[in-house]
């Protein structure tokens, strides 16, 4: 790969970064009303597929109790809470993998 | 947080774990990147592009021999993501688009939920949305720059953390099902959150080529259907 390629590909990135977040008018309407939505779905499509390998295969034991100990917590509405139920969940999974 | 918003040293301990994680892959990038890119390049891909999941495509592509449309095409389709993530973090981003320019460098899916999580908060309590999803993208952003940098490097040197390198693996999943925990404000919310881990899970499996777009494709399908009144 040369320096231009990865110019080219910093571009890329830069601009598809910048596009919505600069250029667009603030969104008003239905449109809002969706966007406002969006933000729950597209964490726990996160947290999905990173438990998912990309040869299709689950993610280790001691990720998977990480990610029920951070389930746990979901109710207090904390990101600390979770973190400290992530590390507990991380914790018994090395214990039982 | 105080009054005017979060302090940088809030939105930093909120964002370490990440930026540790985020580090991490990073020595794993710089180590696996090296012999294919080169020290100098591999250093400069970090500073320039500043995307993990990209990156470590790039390497898995030049690693097959491929060739530069193919790495311009893979960047473009990763990067479609983004364009639902600045739409999302819009509302929230008052100021000048020259400022939001700026701030558009630092987003990433980690600094997306920070910046979304301060908004929010910063709505229910009454104070700028604006002012504190702006400052918490920009502080939790030049933070993972940061650890991506210093990883890199680190990776590059030879150096790496592989006594936690799993430990690392497990502070995404573990930091996106907190945030989506924070942006769950109703049941309708918590159901469309499930409902998306439940096709994106699907669609991992049958279609992993398709794996990157899926939170910002599914994320925008469960969130069309209008609330119940």
């Amino acid at each position: 790969m040369s320096p231009i390629v990865v110019a080219v590909i910093a571009l890329i990135t830069y601009a598809s970064r910048a596009a919505a977040l600069a250029l667009l008018p603030r969104p008003g309407g239905r449109f809002a009303a969706v966007l406002a939505r969006v933000p729950a779905p597209i964490f726990a499509s996160l947290a999905t597929l990173s438990l998912v390998t990309d040869d299709r295969s689950f993610a280790d034991g001691p990720i998977f109790f990480a990610a029920l100990g951070a389930l746990g917590m979901t109710p207090k509405r904390s990101l600390p809470l979770c973190l400290i139920g992530g590390i507990a969940g991380y914790a018994l999974g090395e214990l039982f993998f | 947080m105080n009054r005017s918003g979060p302090t940088v040293g809030s939105i930093l301990a909120t964002s370490l774990p990440a930026a540790a994680a985020i580090a991490v892959f990073g020595t794993l990038y710089g180590a696996g990147a090296r012999p294919i890119l080169g020290a100098e390049l591999t250093v400069a891909s970090s500073l320039l592009i500043f995307s993990g999941s990209l990156q470590f495509a790039l390497v898995v592509l030049l690693s097959a021999g491929a060739a530069a449309p193919a790495l311009l095409l893979t960047a473009g389709t990763l990067n479609l993501r983004h364009l639902v993530l600045g739409a999302v973090l819009r509302p929230r981003m008052g100021g000048s688009w020259l400022r939001r320019a700026g701030h558009a460098f630092f987003l990433l899916d980690e600094t997306f939920g920070f910046a979304v999580a301060a908004g929010d908060a910063a709505e229910r309590e009454g104070r700028g949305a604006d002012a504190a999803a702006q400052r918490t993208l920009l502080v939790s952003g030049v933070g993972c720059y940061v650890a991506w940098q210093t990883g890199t490097v680190l990776g590059v040197l030879g150096a790496g953390f592989p006594g936690v390198a799993g430990m690392a693996g497990a502070i995404f999943p573990v930091l996106f099902i907190g945030l989506a925990s924070l942006a769950c404000r109703s049941r309708s919310d918590a159901v469309r959150a499930l409902s998306a881990a439940a096709l994106t899970g699907g669609l991992a499996f049958a279609l992993p080529g398709l794996r990157a777009l899926a939170p910002v494709f599914v994320g925008v399908l469960v969130a069309l259907p209008r609330e119940k009144p």
